[in-house]
């Protein structure tokens, strides 16, 4: 990428950049001049990626898998009822009825998912900053504001704290100015901008601020030498659209289930087309059976299931703040074996916060928590009072008005972020900071600066001068001649610095920003108002040691939890971050990645007093990877460091990195899911399993990336979506387990009726209705069943060998409990026409007669005669008791489908009140369609017998017991298959 | 993913699905051992074994509750279907057409009548018996020989003119052709509750204009002592009763709509879904 940066603008003199970009740097642009560059160049923004053309997006939603299938079985319905129309066939119609209701669920699943991602988009869209974002501009020498988008190139901006850099700028006077760049190079450091070029790289050096970066203080006026698209993050931002997604998890499974069902389904219409031809029917007729058994076969409710399920916990998640861009995230959430993580903002609070105090030569612990929670420390020594008042003086930083009535935490403020929390730290502690401030008022003072490394100022108290200082440890320490204790000035002595030497490495080691802060009383008059800041440090000298600050970047209260969560759960969580590696690492052992007693190898070659070089990798759990070491390495040595230390921290790393890390981790087999929140992060995002973007601190061209958000840049909730992710793929199991196996029933009234030769059991209508109005509430409502087990304590799926839909599952639902469902069907069937007259053996071999529609006198078994129509309602009856005989054991299935290991019992058998209240409605419904008036000549459903209703009955019971049974041996068995399984089916990954 | 992802050649696929069916290392054919499918069809088999035992349990005892005599249910044949002597079928519903002046054309609707009618001779009639009364021929006991019911006899000299007895073809030659409406047969079945329930032709949707028909026997009913039927097993003789229309002033060369009701109580014929239920419409084209 760092080819692509042909800028040389920050080595220009001054006169060839005016010249360049035809401007004053003085006077700025000519109107006029700006008008016409702004419509040659076009507006200073980032034009949205290429989002996909919406009719696009819409298409994809109609091609997946499942989809195909769909489409392909609607094709072959048509066929069929060309050629049975051809043949002039009576009841062709229902292959048209076949296939226009497969289309329409595609389309309708089409919208529904089209809708969500729509839905999802618009939640992101709305994060958008909707205010113009102003700049200050100079032209024709007069100060302007102006839209930031108004920006052309060769205009002269001012820029402030607080600002945003509108474009790519070469500084042209700064006064103390600093920029953050961490949304560009992940550095979280702020990084000062000045007029001189300090590096070749434009990147690098110091007189280029770049576009969307953030100014945290001073004032710079610049001129603008790129806009829009043709910035740094412009160019990166168009990069990062170039990675190509990948297929989500559950598309693969998908895949591979449409497979084994297209497998099954061309197999059994093969066998039933031969099996035709041999007992003589014509080709055409033969074909006819053959496409019919293949649309058989086409699970038409488990595509709206899927879709059902899959947003049902995208809704779920949105309340638990992710927001989910694709339907499909979902599951692979789920399935995520490895969570690259950011830090700041993600594990930590981003907000830095005192965390130790260092006085009375004790280290003393601040409350650190979000919600001041924690408890504090003692407070009753005179030195407390001495730093505290230090503390509170020697700080610029100031609360913006108006905010008396928010919480502390929550206020914001004017200053950096040491700044900004000690002035916190003073509020929650001392009390109101700007009373103290004003009772004690400032008469000079000297800001910090990076050759002093130490601020000052001096205040007037009562009578007596007070002198305030605070800057880096070793600094101020030069400057003390003594050290207060328990309120005692006792003298610095060699005994007080090894103290204080040892109180600031462990505070540093810690990984902690430590200041120093110490005071001095003066007589009055000592210092003048209004005297040279730079004569201070004079004064400054012979000072009283107060005590030393450590502030870091607290973790997030529920962060732990979540990262031991995660280790339980066998996800591994990987700490990626532009810190510094003893921040980072301190970090990292905080929230648990490096977990208590684990060693870096730096660690253990300490402990054991040996050189790095000789330390046995293996000892060494942790490890803590450098940006440069990174850099550094050869190919497939990051792959062995990862499979070597199952807890790594990389710290320093840049966002380019940062894509490499997350390769290595897909290389050994890992699903990776990675947080970021820059733009350069994107590519990383995209690559990744799945990116996850930060809703708050995340960049547009980060959100754009991603395919989950986080809401409350939580690392938590990314647990919730885990845990929600291996919920709903346990539960899809279920869900499809469910589907599956009614299909078998729907089927074999065909075979038999192709090879018997019985009147038709079962119609396409009704199965239609089976399909996509009874059975799809129970199938969605598995989705709300609890979990098993502590899935959280469970490994990662293993994408290869734990399929969404294996061998077992299809056989045992096809072959055995789908063949319990046939037998009850088939009972109900022959019960029911046998009382009505036509008993079992006449049945067989009837077809041709009972479907021929000039015979008006058909005979039955006690010699009663039948008009074409009489025998049509018959069949609708049939048609009628063959659903209810699959309901009722679908009320079976479904309640066996409630748990896979544990007992009925154990789970809870009105426990999910979802599924309780989806079969109610499943007999409601069969209710309707049985007894409403007029179902007969609609829908073919016919006012059964109540009696008929419990002859499946006893199947269901059956399903019942069997199921318990073979859970009993699985629970007892464990590992083993009981009942052994997948007559028909290949092991996973042979086709 | 990019391992999940690999694509495959066609002969990759080829290979693997070969080593799939026989893994020469590990012995496995279609992903299992020998002894491995053996203990699976053994389980598969005692499993369908078991499945059919109970299927055909249910059936057996099924058939040891429903009456033998008579059904449990009529819920469809609540009203019977009538049908049509001579049945020449053609794109819609029955169509008789003939050409007088064709033998062929209407010598196979002959046919068709008297071999229809060879199941009503006295002979093929013997073992009923001969009913007079105008009423019900009900019967609680089983009085007919071996455990069955007596049935009344109908021979086809009943239909006197369209009896073919005295015109073997039945009319057909004049342009004034002979038609045998029938009743469907359904058990316990006591049509025109009382009064004997009767046939009338009309032409279709002009029920005014006059269609001049015989009825054969007098008044085109079907006498109640033919019913009730009592079933195959009680009543193995039975015949349904007949009734035969003689058109005379069919129109040549025009193809009529004609409809034959069947007039009486609990006989309905207003069921738009079946139009053969208490009526039988036809269409007939006598040409020259």
């Amino acid at each position: 990428m760092k080819k692509e940066m042909d800028v040389d603008d920050h080595k220009l003199e001054l006169p060839d950049l005016e010249a360049k970009y035809s401007t004053s740097i003085t006077k700025g642009l000519v109107g006029a001049v700006a008008a016409e560059r702004l419509l040659r160049d076009g507006p200073n923004e980032l034009r949205p990626p290429r989002g996909t053309p919406e009719c696009v997006k819409f298409g994809r939603q109609l091609a997946g898998g499942l989809q195909c299938l769909m489409w392909v079985a609607a094709a072959i319905c048509l066929i069929a009822y060309g050629v049975q129309e051809g043949q002039g066939d009576r009841g062709s119609a229902d292959n048209l009825y076949l296939a226009i209701a497969l289309i329409a669920v595609v389309v309708v699943t089409g919208c529904f998912g089209y809708y969500q991602e729509f839905k999802s988009t618009n939640i992101i869209a709305s994060f958008k900053n909707l205010v113009p974002q102003q700049a200050t501009v100079i032209r024709e020498g007069d100060k302007l504001q102006i839209n930031a988008n108004e920006l052309v190139v060769g205009d002269l901006v001012e820029i402030k704290g607080g600002d945003r850099v509108p474009a790519d700028i070469r500084i042209i006077s700064a006064q103390g100015c600093k920029v953050d760049n961490s949304s560009l190079t992940g550095e979280s450091e702020p990084q000062t901008r000045s007029p001189e070029c300090t590096h070749d790289s434009p990147l690098e050096t110091r007189n280029i601020a770049f576009f969307s970066t953030m100014c945290l203080e001073g004032t710079a006026t610049g001129l603008v030498i790129n806009t829009g698209d043709r910035t740094i993050i412009g160019r990166i931002a168009s990069l990062a659209s170039g990675v190509e997604n990948e297929k989500t998890p559950i598309a693969i499974e998908i895949e591979h289930f449409v497979d084994i069902i297209a497998g099954l389904a061309i197999f059994f219409g093969a066998t039933f087309f031969v099996v035709a031809m041999v007992i003589g029917y014509p080709f055409l007729r033969a074909m006819v059976f053959f496409m019919a058994i293949v649309v058989a076969y086409v699970p038409e409710g488990l595509l709206a299931t899927v879709t059902v399920c899959l947003s049902l916990t995208a809704k779920r998640l949105a309340r638990k703040n992710c927001v989910v861009k694709n339907l499909e995230a979902v599951e692979t959430l789920g399935s995520t074996s490895v969570i690259c993580s950011d830090k700041t903002g993600t594990l930590t609070q981003n907000r830095m916060t005192v965390a130790h105090l260092w006085f009375d030569n004790q280290i003393h612990t601040a409350d650190t928590t979000e919600d001041q929670s924690g408890q504090s420390f003692d407070q009753s020594s005179e030195t407390w009072t001495l730093l505290s008042r230090v503390v509170t003086l020697c700080n610029r930083a100031q609360f913006k008005s108006g905010q008396e009535n928010v919480p502390v935490a929550k206020r914001e403020v004017i200053g950096d972020a040491s700044e900004t929390a000690l002035l916190k730290f003073a509020e929650v502690t001392v009390g109101t900071v700007s009373e103290a401030r004003g009772r004690f008022p400032k008469v000079a003072e000297l800001p910090f600066n990076s050759t002093n490394k130490f601020q000052l100022s001096v205040h007037t108290a009562g009578d007596r001068q007070l002198l305030v200082l605070k800057g880096a440890p070793e600094r101020v320490l030069e400057r003390c001649s003594t050290v207060m204790i328990k309120g005692q000035e006792l003298p610095l002595d060699a005994q007080w610095r090894e103290a204080f030497e040892g109180a600031y490495a462990d505070l540093g080691g810690r990984g902690e920003r430590v200041l120093g802060f110490c005071a001095r009383w003066l007589p009055a008059g000592t210092v003048a108002a209004g005297t040279d800041p730079e004569a201070l440090p004079e004064v400054a000298v012979g000072l009283c040691f107060a005590g030393l600050v450590a502030m870091i970047d607290p973790p997030r209260a529920t962060v732990p939890r979540a990262v031991l969560k995660c280790r339980t759960a066998g996800i591994r969580v990987i700490m990626v971050t532009g810190d510094h590696p003893i921040t980072a690492k301190a970090i990292a052992a905080a929230v648990g990645i490096i977990s208590e007693g684990s060693e870096t190898p730096e660690d253990v070659a300490a402990r054991l007093r040996v050189p790095l070089e000789q330390v046995d990798p293996r000892q060494a759990r942790a490890r803590v990877v450098t940006g440069a070491e990174l850099a550094g390495m050869e190919p497939g040595v990051l792959e062995g460091i990862l499979r070597a230390h199952p807890e790594m921290v990389f710290a320093r790393t840049s966002p380019q990195q940062k894509l490499v890390i997350v390769e290595s981790c897909q290389r050994l087999g890992a699903i990776v899911a990675v947080t970021g929140d820059g733009v350069n992060d994107s590519p990383a995002l995209k690559r990744a399993d799945i990116g996850v973007a930060m809703g708050i601190a995340g960049s547009d061209a980060a959100k754009n990336a991603a395919d989950m958000i986080l809401l409350d840049d939580n690392f938590a909730s990314i647990v919730t979506g885990v845990e929600q992710g291996r919920l709903i793929f346990d539960n899809l199991k279920k869900s499809i387990a469910y589907t599956l196996t009614k299909n078998i029933p729907e089927l074999t009234p065909y075979l038999i009726y192709i090879t018997a030769s019985v009147p038709l059991p079962l119609g396409c209508i009704t199965i239609l209705f089976i399909e996509l109005c009874t059975d799809i509430f129970p199938s969605v409502s598995l989705a709300y069943e609890r979990a098993e087990s502590d899935i959280m304590h469970l490994k990662p799926r293993n994408p290869r060998r734990d399929r969404l839909v294996n061998e077992p599952l299809a056989a045992y639902s096809y072959f055995q409990i789908g063949a319990i469902q046939s037998f009850a069907g088939f009972t109900d069937y022959f019960v029911a026409m046998a009382q009505e007259g036509w008993w079992p053996l006449l049945c067989l071999g009837l077809r041709p007669r009972w479907e021929d529609t000039h015979e008006q006198e058909l005979q039955d078994s006690y010699g009663q005669q039948w008009t074409f129509e009489q025998r049509r309602y018959q069949q609708y009856t049939c048609y009628t008791v063959f659903f209810i005989s699959i309901e009722m054991c679908q009320i079976a299935d479904v309640l066996i489908r409630k748990t896979r290991r544990l007992s009925l019992l154990q789970q809870g058998l009105f426990r999910n009140h979802i599924l309780v209240i989806a079969i109610v409605f499943q007999v409601s419904i069969g209710c309707f369609l049985c007894y409403c008036p007029g179902m007969p000549n609609i829908f073919n459903f016919m006012p059964i017998r109540f009696q008929w209703w419990f002859v499946p009955m006893p199947f269901g019971l059956l399903i019942l017991i069997y199921d318990e049974i073979r859970k009993l041996g699985v629970r007892r068995h464990p590992g083993s298959q009981f009942p052994p399984a997948g007559v028909l089916c290949p092991p996973p990954g042979a086709l | 993913m990019a391992t999940l992802n690999e694509k495959k050649t066609c002969s990759e696929r080829m290979e693997n699905f070969r080593r799939f069916v026989w893994n020469p290392e590990t012995k496995l054919f279609m992903g299992r051992t020998l002894i491995n499918w053996v203990w699976i069809s053994l389980y598969y088999l005692a499993f369908y074994v078991v499945m059919t035992g109970l299927f055909a349990l249910s059936i057996y005892s099924l058939m040891r509750t429903v009456n033998p005599y008579e059904p449990d249910y009529q819920d469809q044949l609540k009203s019977p279907g009538v049908t049509l002597r001579p049945d020449v079928y053609g794109d819609r519903g029955l169509q008789i057409y003939y050409n007088i002046s064709e033998n062929k054309t209407w010598e196979r609707l002959v046919t068709t009548l008297q071999t229809f009618l060879t199941a009503y001779t006295p002979a093929a009639q013997h073992l009923n018996v001969n009913c007079t009364g105008d009423k019900y021929f009900i019967q609680d006991t089983f009085d007919g020989p071996n455990n069955t019911k007596l049935s009344c006899k109908f021979t086809s000299d009943m239909l006197q003119n369209c009896s073919g007895i005295a015109d073997p073809t039945f009319g057909f030659p004049e342009g004034k052709p002979c038609f045998i409406i029938k009743m469907n047969r359904i058990i316990k079945f006591y049509p025109g509750n009382g009064t004997a329930p009767r046939v009338d032709c009309t032409y279709v949707g002009d029920e005014s204009r006059p269609l001049e028909v015989d009825y054969y026997p007098v008044n085109g009913t079907f006498n109640l002592h033919y019913f009730p039927y009592y079933g195959k097993k009680a009543q193995p003789t039975y015949s349904n009763p007949l009734v035969a229309v003689k058109f005379l002033n069919i129109t040549r060369n025009v193809e009529l709509k004609i409809v034959c009701k069947i007039i009486g109580a609990g006989i309905t014929f207003d069921n738009v879904h079946d139009p053969y239920e208490g009526k039988v419409e036809f269409k007939l084209k006598i040409e020259d």
